[in-house]
């Protein structure tokens, strides 16, 4: 008797060190004690409406998180995030709205302007070998540019149809379980798929890549695109939240995705890191945000919390190593 | 001298690494103006062993003395100011500062003036200028370290140990990526620091290195100490024999040359490189000068040089890693345009670099992912969706075939020795199936068990009817498995010959030139 329950304890321990190795883990126990401190700080969090208005802040993040976390494991960084999601916004905006396109017309137009501005990151960085801090820094400053133009500067109204994305599909709206589609379609694609692989292989040595003969160029402009698709859709998100197509949209939001996949556990030097961590990343920084506000906190401390977060986060990720730069 | 007290003793030194004891119970002595060999086949413990006297890494068990006393050396820092310095297997200088710099990196000498301090660089380099005078070597204090060669700039490391006023030197195989000349100027350098009474552990290799220089030869097996003995009552023949537990004979696989029944069985060659001229891209490249040969299926090409004769070039350009400026490759005797790697895999041809850890292995990955990376398009289904269970197959099929050993699948590469390291960086390679490979020094810095394994590998390449290029500075690795010999220096093919009735001296000669 004692023999078995020292065996089934034995097992017990072997599964949770399982489950502390595992890339997922500290992320997900931040997520953890974060949820519960907050339901223990504020009574109106746990209450559905705040959870929805939550999981609707939470979608476009991740889905800027996942576009990010896939360029960081590539060893690379993306700057254009915000400025990529807002010019999506943007054109998927006027196509609808000046040009009177159907709705679906309009969505595809703002993904396609995404994948072009990834595309065009991706050439620079493997064809005209910029590093793709400057590259995608140049796209953050155009881009944006690129919508003050398109905008004058001023809102685009007139987006009740974009409301598809929020109505609600069973218990949840619509951009919430997309949000999930991407969170299993980007798990699939990284551990799955040769594609993924291969973004983690270039990351963790991108000249073993390549002169093992794969055409790593061909993946980082693929990579590039798809980051770029991810973040249109999230701008497509924030027109539908907004129900306007706002010119300062997403500004800031590169940092807001880099420090989601750096508090999900992705090392900035590449090739390491779960595909799923990024998405509690986005998660954990929403939460903070809403939990703030239902506390009535001074919204300029968000700043100021949000850093020691992730500065908590980086020591917890990175102990153990040596040095880093 | 043998009868002083030991400047540093080790009494049941034992660390213990997961999975493995890299120490087992190590007793050592080490006598004042002392140059004490440490030999041992790769994860014998060698590394480690310095590592702990120089507070890289703390021991699980045993004592450390110093003069007959007991300290512990929990940082690098305490190990220096107790006097003991250890130079780095891998080159660990600043490359963009000066060799002054570079020596007293750290400890620059400081001038005040009022509320400022500066580094009072006139003293810097005169300082500098000292210590390599001492070394008797002529290197400018001024000079970048980027711009040194290996050999120099492992003088410049030793230069820093002895600024810090080192009593105990350990060198973890400082003579691995040296060429002959400047292996006989770091022994004269070792005699002279020997003559000041500095004592040293010098970690090789080679055998004959121990013979040459040591005094006393330490011989490591699986992290035990199998014995330590005056250099001048063994033979080489007995140290390998304590290494191994086996004769110096079965080191080198022994394979009879067979270049012309080849040669009239397949009329062309598979690989023909016709009057191939290479402009370097990087300033470390040796630039290739009209380098022609063939190989044939079955065949082994070994094609020796020193550092720097060209060989690595010559393996890169050969799959598009090289801007050609002249000259053709043919394959089957057809011509061919070969932009890069992938070209080059796309005509069956596979490169095996040399420097593993940097061009062959995703460290960050597992022994599995590795090994199928170059042909995970044969491993996709539909939608690029990898068929794991056909992946393991695949390791495991390696793992057994190559008798790599790994404690999983899953083990990260990064975990395993170097000779292991090198049979996945085969693996992965060999796993796309190809019809010429190309392996750039496939037996560097692993210990002798696995090169004689990596050796009989190559010889049954050649038997399954693959065209294989050995690219080796060692000449008798090159006599031993090759069917014909190529000669390079300085970027040159200065000799060709059938593997029969030719000597290692021949060779050596048009090497060095």
């Amino acid at each position: 008797m004692g023999g078995r329950s020292n065996r089934s304890s034995h097992q017990a321990t072997e599964i949770l060190k399982a489950f502390w190795q595992h890339e997922v883990s500290k992320p997900f126990i931040a997520f953890l004690g974060l949820f519960i401190v907050s339901a223990v700080l504020s009574p109106a969090f746990l209450t559905p409406y705040n959870q929805r208005v939550l999981a609707l802040q939470t979608a476009p993040l991740a889905l800027l998180a996942f576009g990010e976390s896939m360029i960081i494991l590539m060893g690379s960084i993306d700057l254009s995030p915000g400025s990529t999601m807002a010019l999506a916004g943007t054109v998927a905006a006027i196509t609808f709205v000046h040009y009177k396109q159907p709705l679906a017309i309009a969505f595809l137009a703002g993904i396609a302007i995404g994948a072009l501005v990834g595309f065009i990151n991706g050439l620079l960085v493997t064809k005209a070998k910029i590093p793709s801090f400057v590259a995608t820094l140049a796209a953050l400053v155009a881009g944006r540019g690129m919508v003050l133009i398109l905008t004058g500067g001023q809102p685009i109204v007139g987006l009740r149809a974009f409301g598809v994305l929020t109505m609600d599909i069973g218990p949840l709206p619509t951009m919430v379980w997309l949000m999930f589609f991407f969170t299993v379609l980007n798990f699939f694609l990284l551990t799955y798929t040769r594609w993924g692989r291969y973004i983690y292989a270039i990351g963790g040595n991108e000249e073993a890549v390549r002169c093992s003969g794969i055409n790593a160029d061909l993946i980082k402009l693929m990579t590039f695109t798809l980051a770029g698709c991810y973040y249109a859709i999230a701008g497509l998100m924030m027109d539908a939240r907004l129900e306007v197509a706002y010119p300062w949209t997403g500004w800031g939001a590169e940092l807001d995705a880099i420090a989601s996949s750096v508090l999900g556990g992705i090392q900035l030097t590449g090739g390491v890191g779960s595909p799923i961590g990024p998405f509690f990343g986005a998660y954990v920084l929403t939460l903070i945000t809403n939990v703030l506000i239902l506390m009535g906190v001074n919204p300029f401390y968000q700043w100021v919390v949000k850093g020691i977060v992730l500065v908590v986060a980086a020591i917890a990720l990175t102990r153990g190593l040596r040095y880093v730069k | 001298m043998s009868r002083s007290t030991p400047v540093l003793e080790t009494i049941e030194l034992t660390k213990v690494f997961p999975g493995v004891v890299a120490l087992d119970r190590v007793n050592f002595d080490l006598l004042p103006g002392e140059i004490h060999g440490l030999v041992g086949q790769n994860g014998a413990g060698k590394s480690t062993f310095v590592k702990i006297l120089n507070g890289i890494l703390r021991p699980d068990s045993g004592k450390i003395l110093i003069d007959g006393k007991e300290v512990a050396i929990p940082n690098p820092a305490t190990a220096k100011r107790l006097g003991i310095t250890l130079i780095h297997q891998e080159i660990t200088l600043v490359p963009y500062l000066t060799v002054a710099e570079n020596i007293f990196l750290g400890r620059e000498p400081i001038v005040k003036k009022h509320i400022f301090k500066y580094i009072d660089r006139r003293e810097l380099f005169r300082r500098a200028e000292e210590i390599l005078t001492t070394l008797g070597v002529d290197i400018d204090p001024k000079a970048k370290v980027k711009d040194l060669n290996v050999g120099e700039q492992e003088i410049v490391q030793i230069a820093r140990a002895l600024s810090e006023n080192a009593r105990i030197i350990c060198l973890d195989e400082p003579t691995s990526p040296l060429t002959p000349k400047e292996i006989e100027r770091l022994f004269d350098i070792m005699r002279t620091l020997k003559k000041q009474g500095r004592s040293m552990i010098f970690i090789t290799h080679r055998i004959e290195e121990v013979f040459q220089i040591c005094d006393r030869v330490t011989v490591l097996r699986d992290g035990k100490k199998i014995a330590t003995v005056k250099v001048s009552e063994v033979s080489p023949q007995d140290i390998v024999k304590m290494m191994l537990g086996r004769e110096l004979a079965e080191f080198y696989v022994k394979r009879e040359p067979r270049v012309e029944e080849i040669e009239k069985v397949s009329k062309v060659p598979t690989l023909e490189v016709i009057d191939l001229w290479v402009t370097p891209e990087r300033v470390t490249e040796v630039p290739l000068k009209g380098i022609s040969f063939k190989v044939y299926a079955g065949e082994i090409l070994g094609v020796t040089g020193l550092l720097g004769a060209g060989k690595t070039e010559l393996g890169k350009a050969i799959i598009g890693l090289g801007r050609i400026t002249k000259g053709k490759v043919l394959i089957e005797g057809r011509e061919v345009k070969i932009r890069g790697p992938v070209d080059a895999l796309k005509h069956g041809i596979v490169y095996i670099p040399e420097d593993r850890r940097r061009e062959g292995l995703v460290l960050t990955m597992s022994v599995k992912a590795n090994i199928s990376l170059p042909s995970l398009y044969k491993l996709c289904k539909y939608l690029g969706l990898i068929d794991l269970g056909r992946e393991e197959e695949v390791a495991r099929y390696w793992i057994k075939a190559l008798n790599i050993v790994t404690p999983s699948t899953k083990t990260k590469v990064a975990n395993l020795s170097g000779g292991n390291q090198q049979k996945v960086s085969l693996a992965k390679m060999l796993e796309v199936k190809p019809k010429i490979v190309i392996l750039d020094e496939p037996t560097f810095g692993i210990d002798i068990g696995a090169k004689v394994e990596i050796r009989k590998i190559i010889a049954k390449l050649a038997d399954e009817g693959l065209a294989v290029i050995l690219l080796s500075s060692d000449i008798d690795e090159v006599l031993s498995l090759a069917d014909r010999i190529v000669v390079m220096r300085d970027g040159m093919k200065v000799g060709e010959f059938i593997n029969k009735n030719v000597s290692r001296e021949d060779i050596y000669k048009l090497m060095v030139g």
